[in-house]
């Protein structure tokens, strides 16, 4: 798993998830309902596009580590 | 604006990771060459969005909303006809020579060229412009998180360029680059919110037509005379002035760029490099044009838009981008934006120093100064001469604190290296007879010229040292004029001494000069590795939308 860290779709798709998921939770907190739902879905968009880039970091071109 | 501990939370992880790629990178740098060049050893979608990345720094970012408040739809131009077409003129024709004579930077391909003085005075004033690029990138960061954040002038400055210095420092050109890819997703992704948030509350296209000028709505309207469209330039100037000389001098000459696609595999990979990464490119204008746009309708539909007024009492329409993060993010989102125009700045100057330290190493210090040391010793020179940049760059931040004139001058100093420059590449890669002390004085007169039509002439109460021939009716026409008549001066005088001169040899001229060099054979591959075919896609999709936005 560590060797994934030299894959930069990898770290990217890490990076996104990471703020995807702090979206979305705080999403949870958001005194208005507008701004919550633009969190929310602002998070959601990014933990799929985190999803993805983590996804292809698995498949099966490899040549493209750090 | 007032930031919460969500948004503080996204950009402390944002520096995270970017010191964190560098810190993987480390112990993969062992000579020089890694640390400079990458060892040419970088995969083609990380090598073409890097190579707009390095172009999407703080002046972009801000700079390009600026323009979509001040000029509307036209401000495209800048990309499809100020970018794309130079970016696959690179890949198709010029990139086989850069990467085929294993030159490490322009300067250093001029030298085969040409001369060594040609490439010493080439490097000399590019490591001053990325310097001076760098710092106004520091100056302006910290200048916009004081006005936005309310943070201390000083801290932003070292803070930002402490985190530039690690990464750099750490994992070299390929930390930079890798760090440049996840900017370009951040910038993306952070922005592109802020246009749907926009576009809905303004009620789609047809609140953009029935609340923007619709002078602002169009690509080519107008453009006979400078007099009757936004950008006051005509189409002539637009044409020759910013698509031919200007583009063409930037994305085919400047190193920051080049260098991006110089780091890819093989020469089909570095020919792609700008090609493909002309497809964001396109759309580009989507994230940085549209929420100037947008702004417009948003003041005429909402109150609170208004743009603040800068020191000189004129509308300040750089902060077109931080009014409508504030106005149109809640927080959370508006971490990962103030994130993205942090990211915007960092990877302008990051981008600057790495292209800064590879001339300094290669065609200065390496020419100059100590010859035929070992990869290890370039290696030190190299990570010193990271520190130097960031030293320098900081220091220029603070002189242009006290200088609020400064940033017109670097733009300036663009158009005076860059545009001659085209001329001199031009002659040099299609025209044998090219001499060397043709290029030289050309190269000189050109940026002579450039000068001396500034000193001549004003816009926006801009230029005229010496004395004012005669006013232009924009900056952005201005710096479109002087570009062509920089570029055919320094041409003329080119080609008009390369006659009476003498060239070189033919055979020091092979791999250097289109007439002498073996044509690429790509036709047996696919379609999309065949560097022509994709360029002509691009091309047709540059053409549908200045058709569709005519």
């Amino acid at each position: 798993m560590m060797n994934k860290f030299f894959d930069l779709r990898f770290v990217i798709g890490i990076f996104f998830l990471a703020v995807g998921i702090l979206l979305l939770l705080y999403s949870f907190t958001n005194p208005t309902v507008m701004h919550a739902a633009v969190n929310r879905w602002c998070g959601i968009v990014f933990m799929v596009f985190a999803l993805i880039m983590i996804a292809l970091a698995f498949g099966k071109n490899q040549a493209d580590k750090l | 604006m007032h930031l919460h501990l969500v948004d503080y939370g996204i950009i402390g992880l944002y520096f995270l990771f970017v010191i964190g790629i560098g810190f993987l990178l480390k112990k993969r740098i062992k000579t020089g060459n890694d640390f400079l060049m990458s060892t040419r050893n970088i995969p083609l979608w990380i090598t073409s969005l890097a190579f707009i990345s390095a172009n999407l720094g703080a002046q972009e970012v801000l700079g390009m909303a600026a323009n979509g408040a001040k000029y509307g739809l036209y401000t495209a131009h800048f990309y499809w006809m100020g970018a794309v077409l130079a970016m696959l003129f690179l890949g198709v024709f010029m990139m086989p020579f850069y990467y085929g004579s294993k030159a490490r930077s322009v300067p250093e391909f001029l030298k085969l060229r040409f001369d060594e003085k040609t490439r010493t005075f080439n490097a000399l004033t590019f490591a001053v412009m990325t310097i001076f690029s760098s710092g106004i990138s520091l100056y302006a960061l910290a200048m916009l998180m004081q006005t936005i954040l309310g943070w201390d002038f000083n801290v932003s400055i070292w803070l930002a360029a402490g985190i530039v210095l690690a990464y750099t420092f750490l994992g070299g050109l390929t930390s930079a680059v890798y760090n440049e890819v996840l900017q370009f997703f951040l910038i993306v992704l952070g922005i592109a919110p802020l246009v749907y948030i926009g576009f809905h509350q303004v009620g789609g296209i047809d609140g953009i037509l029935a609340n923007v000028d619709n002078a602002k709505l169009h690509l080519w309207k107008g453009m006979s005379h400078a007099s009757t469209n936004p950008m006051g330039t005509d189409a002539f100037s637009l044409i020759f002035g910013l698509g031919f000389v200007l583009a063409f001098g930037y994305w085919c000459t400047d190193f920051l760029v080049v260098q991006r696609a110089m780091i890819s595999h093989n020469l089909n990979d570095a020919r792609r490099t700008p090609i493909i990464a002309a497809l964001p490119k396109i759309f580009m204008p989507l994230i940085v044009i549209v929420p100037g746009i947008l702004l417009l309708a948003l003041q005429k539909e909402f109150s609170g838009f208004e743009l603040p007024l800068n020191t000189n009492g004129q509308t300040d329409y750089n902060m077109v981008l931080p009014l409508l993060l504030s106005k149109l993010y809640p927080s959370g989102i508006l971490g990962v934006g103030i994130t993205a125009l942090i990211a915007s700045f960092m990877s302008g100057m990051a981008g600057n120093v790495t292209a800064f330290n590879t001339v300094f190493t290669f065609d200065i210090y390496q020419t100059h100064i100590k010859k035929n040391a070992s990869e290890k010793h370039y290696l030190y020179v190299g990570k010193a001469t990271t520190v130097v940049g960031i030293l320098l760059s900081i220091l220029t931040a603070y002189v242009a604190r006290g200088f609020n004139s400064i940033m017109d001058l670097l733009q300036l100093v663009f158009s005076f290296v860059n545009a001659p420059l085209f001329a001199t590449f031009f002659l040099g890669m299609f025209w044998k007879k090219t001499t060397p002390n043709g290029a030289f004085w050309g190269l000189l007169s050109g940026t002579g010229a450039a000068a001396l039509t500034y000193s001549l002439s004003t816009a926006e109460g801009k230029g005229g040292w010496i004395a004012n021939l005669h006013t232009f009716y924009s900056g952005t026409s201005q710096a479109f004029n002087i570009a062509w008549i920089a570029f055919v001066i320094c041409f003329v005088i080119t080609a008009v001494i390369s006659f009476v001169t003498k060239p070189k040899p033919e055979n020091q001229l092979v791999g250097l000069v289109y007439s002498l060099t073996p044509r690429q054979r790509d036709k047996n591959r696919v379609w999309y590795r065949n560097p022509v075919w994709l360029a002509i896609i691009m091309l047709l999709i540059t053409l549908f939308f200045n058709i569709l936005f005519y």
